[in-house]
Order: structure tokens, then sequence, then C-alpha cells
């Protein structure tokens, strides 16, 4: 601090172009200044609360200890409990079931959307890409809302033209049923996701030349040929980009879970974001609920960094 | 190169556009018609009578004798208003805290803060509920619990990598001459930073203020853990007490789901050209 003036004058003195000009501060501080504000915002809201975390999953946290402030340590106790619980065990199966579904309807319907509106001088080409985002800014719990009454047992649409077709003879329990209901939550999820994955793939799409679609034709490929011999090989890096992101975000699902379902019936579609908020919010178990979150949280840095060894051939500006 | 018929790509076309908006028009539908009307006639796909009672009661006007009113819904005015406070709040921070170090990182080339680049990446795979068991502590013991402040702060600190990122991203892609001009003649960093990078960046900035916007908006596990109060309930909180209650006319959630995603809807399909770029500047680069 006490050398900072010399180091200002020097700096004046010496260079005219390329130092800062008399009075400046020097990038390095200057970087420091213009970064505290979001820094100070990063420390108290995801460092500390990480760390936090920690700390509270190695203790023995419910109501009465939030009041008073004693959180008896228990060590690995919180851990032990998680591996012992037969609901966490489930709620980790549906969350990779739910996830693999999701994240594998996301990218094909995303791709197929992505060919069909990069498609040029179509008419209704121009609604299509208009109409894209309309999914992606409905409120989550909106869309679970919404797929919960297309749902219904009682009056759904979905029942209403199943029926309506021929294809039931009666009303049907899409998310009371606990054989199909996590595929029946994933579905709105899917609807909600895919314009992100379509939006990714139309811009990749719009960068890949034309002029090598031309040489394949020269060569005699067909469209299907052109597709896995051009199309597909050149949007590997949005797969990955895609695999990484969306992997990451189904594994924390949470609003539509809890706008449809609620975990029911039974344990069906408990995830593991779900048994983190019932075990932190419903049952106070605030420990308990940190333990399963670090889990969670080790799980997606352990997948994205799987993903990132095995496909990350090095994204460029895609 | 020869394209597939037009007519066959128009059909995947409106394969698409029904995709896109079918099942919003469940809640159209369910929204323009009495709960009586819809029970009745659970056949009728289009409601047989027409009616915007439903947005009268949501919007404060008094409910037709023998209807069973959840307490929550005659806070959906104040809600819509929190949600509105809430979500500008956010998007006017974020944007100032998230440009002045979006400009550090792209343009002053200090090593650490290109390491805070992949800080700010992985934190967008944190999961927010790792983050709310121990916010939940400290806000309470910070008696923010129950306040928009609450809301707000969190939010900010939750989406100001993803900010930073898009901007960066933007902050990069203006040519650098015009700075360097700017500084020979004179022109102080943040002088440049004020009259230069961001009246340049607009749509950078109008991209990342709509996309801020609308996942705060859309935002259901903060709010949701930071308030019990109905005082101080979002428009998704104020959904969410309705899951759980059996009595609630679908028709009237219809209504309030519908009124909820307007502005998030409007917003995406207006400035739509903004939210892609900034869409994809924040997912491709890196």
């Amino acid at each position: 601090m006490i050398t900072l003036p010399e180091t200002r004058a020097s700096m004046g003195m010496g260079k005219v172009a390329a130092g800062p000009p008399r009075g400046e501060l020097r990038p390095g501080r200057l970087a420091f200044l213009l970064c505290l504000p979001a820094l100070v915002f990063l420390l108290a809201i995801i460092a500390y609360p990480i760390l936090h975390a920690l700390y509270l999953s190695f203790h023995a946290v419910d109501l009465s200890a939030l009041n008073t402030g004693e959180m008896p340590f228990v060590g690995l106790a919180n851990f032990q409990a998680l591996l012992r619980d037969g609901v966490f065990w489930a709620a980790l199966r549906n969350t990779v079931v739910f996830t693999a579904v999701s994240v594998a309807g996301e990218v094909l319907f995303g791709l197929a959307i992505a060919l069909v509106i990069n498609e040029k001088g179509i008419a209704l080409g121009v609604l299509s890409r208009a109409l894209i985002l309309l999914p992606w800014a409905v409120p989550p719990v909106v869309n679970g809302l919404m797929w919960g009454f297309i749902y219904s047992p009682s009056y759904g649409y979905l029942n209403v033209i199943l029926y309506r077709l021929g294809i039931i003879k009666e009303f049907m329990q899409f998310l009371g049923n606990a054989d199909i209901a996590l595929y029946m939550v994933s579905i709105p999820y899917i609807w909600r996701t895919t314009p992100f994955a379509a939006l990714l793939f139309h811009a990749a799409l719009q960068g890949i030349p034309e002029e090598l679609y031309e040489a394949a034709k020269v060569d005699g490929a067909n469209a299907w040929g052109r597709l896995w011999g051009i199309t597909l090989p050149l949007l590997k890096p949005t797969f990955t980009v895609l695999l990484v992101l969306r992997t990451g975000f189904a594994f924390m699902v949470f609003d539509e879970i809890f706008a449809m379902t609620q975990g029911g019936p039974g344990n069906a579609t408990w995830v593991a974001a779900w048994y983190t908020y019932s075990q932190s919010f419903r049952y106070v178990e605030i420990g308990m609920g940190a333990a399963s979150a670090y889990a969670l949280a080790l799980m997606i840095a352990a997948i994205a960094f799987v993903y990132i060894r095995l496909l990350y051939a090095r994204v460029e500006y895609a | 190169m020869k394209r597939l018929p037009k007519i066959l790509l128009n059909l995947a076309n409106v394969l698409v556009i029904l995709f896109l908006t079918v099942p919003l028009l469940a809640l159209v539908f369910a929204s323009v018609q009495t709960e009586r009307t819809l029970v009745g006639h659970y056949m009728d796909i289009i409601p047989r009578e027409l009616t915007s009672v439903n947005f009268a009661v949501i919007l404060g006007r008094p409910a037709p004798a023998m209807w069973s009113l959840p307490k929550a819904i005659n806070a959906f005015p104040q809600a819509f208003g929190n949600s509105l406070s809430v979500a500008t709040s956010v998007t006017l921070l974020t944007l100032v805290f998230a440009s002045l170090m979006a400009y550090a990182v792209a343009r002053l080339r200090v090593r650490w803060t290109q390491t805070m680049m992949y800080v700010n990446l992985a934190t967008r795979l944190v999961p927010i509920i790792i983050l709310m068991v121990p916010l939940f502590v400290t806000l309470r013991r910070l008696q923010l619990l129950n306040t928009l402040s609450g809301i707000i702060v969190t939010e900010v600190g939750f989406l100001l990598p993803y900010a930073v990122w898009i901007l960066v991203a933007y902050f990069l892609s203006l040519p650098g001459e015009l700075e360097d001009a700017a500084r020979i003649d004179g022109c102080t960093r943040m002088g440049c930073f004020l009259r230069i990078i961001l009246p340049l960046s607009a749509p950078g900035l109008a991209a990342t203020a709509v996309i801020v916007f609308l996942i705060s908006w859309n935002e259901l596990l903060i709010p949701l853990i930071v308030t019990s109060k109905q005082e101080v309930m979002t428009v998704p909180v104020l959904l969410s007490t309705l899951v759980s209650d059996f009595h609630v006319y679908y028709t009237l959630m219809a209504a309030i789901s519908l009124v909820g995603l307007l502005p998030s809807a409007a917003l995406a399909l207006l400035l739509q050209r903004y939210v892609v770029r900034g869409l994809t500047a924040g997912a491709l680069k890196g």
C-alpha cells in the first residue's frame, strides 16, 4: 500500500501509450475493484453456502438446533443414514432414469426441430422459428400444473382425446400409476427444455458451409448420407455441450416433480432434489438434507467430469 | 442442392408448431370456462360456454357465491407485483455487477480473472438446492426470511456467473481498436467502459437482461424456501401452494398460470432475437 504512489509515478513516466495515464489504477487493481461487487455475491451466495453445507452435513441439525444454534457434531452419521435409507436409493435410481429419458428426448426432439426449421424458404418455417422459445419461457411450476391438468384422470384432455380416438376404453391414471408416473413426468420436462437444444443445434447448423453439402451431392450422397456424413459429425461439439449442461440440469429437476406428483405415488417419482428438499424443509432434518445435497452435487460433478474427459475434443466457437 | 419437397417440409413445420403450442391450449381452454362447465361437460375439449369470470376473480373481483376459494387466490395481484419487483431488481443488479466483472475479464487481461471464468462455468452446474439449505439457515439468522430482499440477494448471486459468462462473450466480440484509439486520446478505462463498450454492447446487455428476468420470473425453489408468508410470495410460489390443495378449481388455477406465464412468454417472443443470441453465447463459448 505504501509503495503504491511510487509505482504509479514511475509507470506514468516510463511509457506513454502502454501504461495507464497518470492517476489511473494498475489493471490488476482496477480488475479487482470491478470484480469486487460480483465477488462478494459469489462468496456469500455460492462459495460460503457450499462450505457451510459441508459443515451442516457433519452435524445433527433439527428445528430446535436452528433455534438454539447448538448443533452437535455427528461425524459421518448423516451420510450413513443416507446410505441406509431405501427412499434415497429409490430417489437416486429415479433420477438416473429421469435424466436418461429426458436428455435423450430433448436432444432427439431438439435435433429434429432444428433440422426442420433450418430449411430456408418454407412458408411455415417463419412461424415455427417465431414460436420456438415458447415452451422454454413457461415457468416450470406452471408447466407442471398444466400437464397435471392434461393428465387428470377425471377430465384431463389426454384421457378425453385417447378415449375419443378409441385407444382407451376408460379414463386411466397417468400420474397415479407407479409403473409409468416417472415417464409421464419426464414428458413435460422434455417439452419445456427441447427449445434450448433446438436453438443450439440450429445455431450450429447455420455455421455449416453450404459448399460441404454441394460437394457431397456431386459425390452422389443422398440426404440421409449427408446427414450422417456431414451434419452429425459437425454437430459433435454441440452434442457435448448439450449433454453436459442438460444432464446436470435434469439431475437437479425439482419444479415439475413438485407441481405434479410430489414424489408419489409411493416412491415412484422421488428424485434427488426432491429428497434433499423434503429432508431439509419438510422433515427439517437439515443435516441429512445437506448430506444428500452434497451427494447430488458430487454426482453432477462426476458426470460433468466424465463427459468432458470422454467427449471434449476441445470445443471452439461451435 | 436438391431439397425435400416443400409440401413435406411444411408438414414437418406443422408438427413443430403443434409440438410448441398444443399443451398450452389446455391452459387456455381451461381458463375460459367455469369449473361447472369443465366438470359437467368433461368430454368437450373446446369449452361449451366461454367466460372471463376466472380472470376477474384472480384480479380481485368478488367470486360468485358457492365458489370455494383458497385464500391464496386473493393474494394473486400482490404476488404478481412481488414477482415484478423481484425480477426487475434482480435484472438491474445482476446487469450492473456482471458487466463490471465481464469488462475486467474481457479487457483488462489479468490472469486471475481468466481463472474466475472457469469458476463461473462450474457454478452453473451447482444445484440450487445445495445452496438453499445453508442459505435458509443464514437468511434466517439475518432475519431476511420472508423478505423480498432475501429473494433478490439470493437470485442475484445465483445468476451472476451466467450473466458474466454471456457478457464476456459479447465484450470479446467488439473490436479492440476502438478502445485503443480512445485510450490514446486520453480516455480513462472507466470512460472507455461507459462510453464505448456499454453502448456498443446494447444487444448483449438486452440479451442478458431478458434471460435474467425470465429465469428470475420463473424461479420457484429460491422464493419457495425464502418465503412462507403470503405478502411476500411470488407467482410461482403462490401457484405451488395450490398444488396440494384438492379443492382448488382447475379453471382458476389455469387462469393464474396463464397470467403468470404471460410476461415471460411475451418477453421471449418479442425479444426472441436477443434471447437466442444470449443463450447460444452463454452455452457455446468455452
